[in-house]
């Protein structure tokens, strides 16, 4: 097993992980889904919003995740949704600020 | 391969009795040029298997010139013979457009996709990475790729952090597997 020093995006956590396939990533795999969605942004825009659940249904997942069911966010429809994952993260990063 | 006698390969060798010279003196020659040619349209060509239409062909053109010249001793129909044997490797590798064929496709081993756009829904298709994965290891996917840390994600699914990073685990393992090969091909 090849242990790797990794950095997270905060600079003042430095951490070690044994994982031989991302030799840099923090311990809670932010970097991980940062990069999944920079792909998703990247390689599937979905201007005419095909199957994309209302903009409710994303607004409901950030408030309240536990009353979301995956058929309501037509199953992992935005794992291959630009759009979607653009909502949910301007959506995500208000709920932050408020 | 089995070595062919000069014979088998002097067949279309015509002379007038006056040169039979010719013929006597190629046989010679086919013997000590054979090795030599095999391993040529081997190295060349990558394999032998054309080997006896090379040797028949330069043996053509050798007795088309020794009919023309003034008789010649084994050795040098042997040297002759070479000659013409390695220039017909050489024009049939040219007529084959440069191209070395070794082996057959079979042998090859599997090799990563190379169409860029099937690359990305291979690599990194989230959709097919999870399928089959439970209901609750997709939604908590979802909820960590909408940036819920796990301690939240864990309250939302009414369990402990430990235990849904465990469920995740594996599922997170293969898609560091995918991302990382498709950084290998980027």
């Amino acid at each position: 097993m090849i242990v790797a020093l990794s950095r997270s995006s905060r600079k003042d956590a430095v951490t070690l992980t044994e994982h031989p396939f991302i030799p840099f990533d923090n311990e809670d795999d932010s970097l991980l889904f940062e990069k999944l969605q920079e792909h998703v942004l990247a390689h599937y825009p979905n201007p005419e919003r095909k199957g994309c659940p209302d903009p409710a249904v994303l607004k409901s997942l950030i408030d309240n995740p536990g009353d979301v069911t995956l058929v309501e966010l037509n199953d992992l429809h935005i794992f291959k949704c630009a759009e979607c994952t653009r909502l949910l993260m301007e959506l995500r990063e208000k709920k932050k600020q408020s | 391969m089995r070595l062919p006698t000069p014979a088998d390969l002097c067949w279309n060798v015509k002379c007038s009795p006056d040169q039979e010279w010719i013929e006597r003196t190629l046989r010679i020659a086919v013997e000590n040029v054979w090795p030599q040619a095999l391993e040529a349209a081997h190295s060349r060509n990558g394999h032998g298997s054309h080997v006896v239409e090379i040797v028949e062909s330069a043996i053509e053109h050798a007795v088309c010139r020794l009919k023309t010249g003034d008789p010649l001793g084994p050795e040098q129909v042997t040297q002759l013979l070479q000659r013409l044997v390695l220039q017909e490797v050489r024009r049939r590798r040219r007529a084959n457009g440069r191209m070395v064929f070794v082996g057959s496709s079979d042998e090859l081993p599997p090799t990563p996709v190379r169409n860029p756009q099937i690359q990305i829904d291979c690599a990194l298709d989230l959709k097919i990475i999870l399928q089959g994965e439970p209901p609750d290891v997709r939604l908590a996917l979802l909820l960590r790729y909408s940036r819920f840390r796990w301690s939240e994600i864990a309250a939302a699914l009414g369990t402990t952090e430990a235990a849904v990073r465990l469920r995740c685990k594996r599922a997170i393992e293969r898609i560091r597997e995918k991302q990382e090969g498709e950084q290998h091909e980027s």
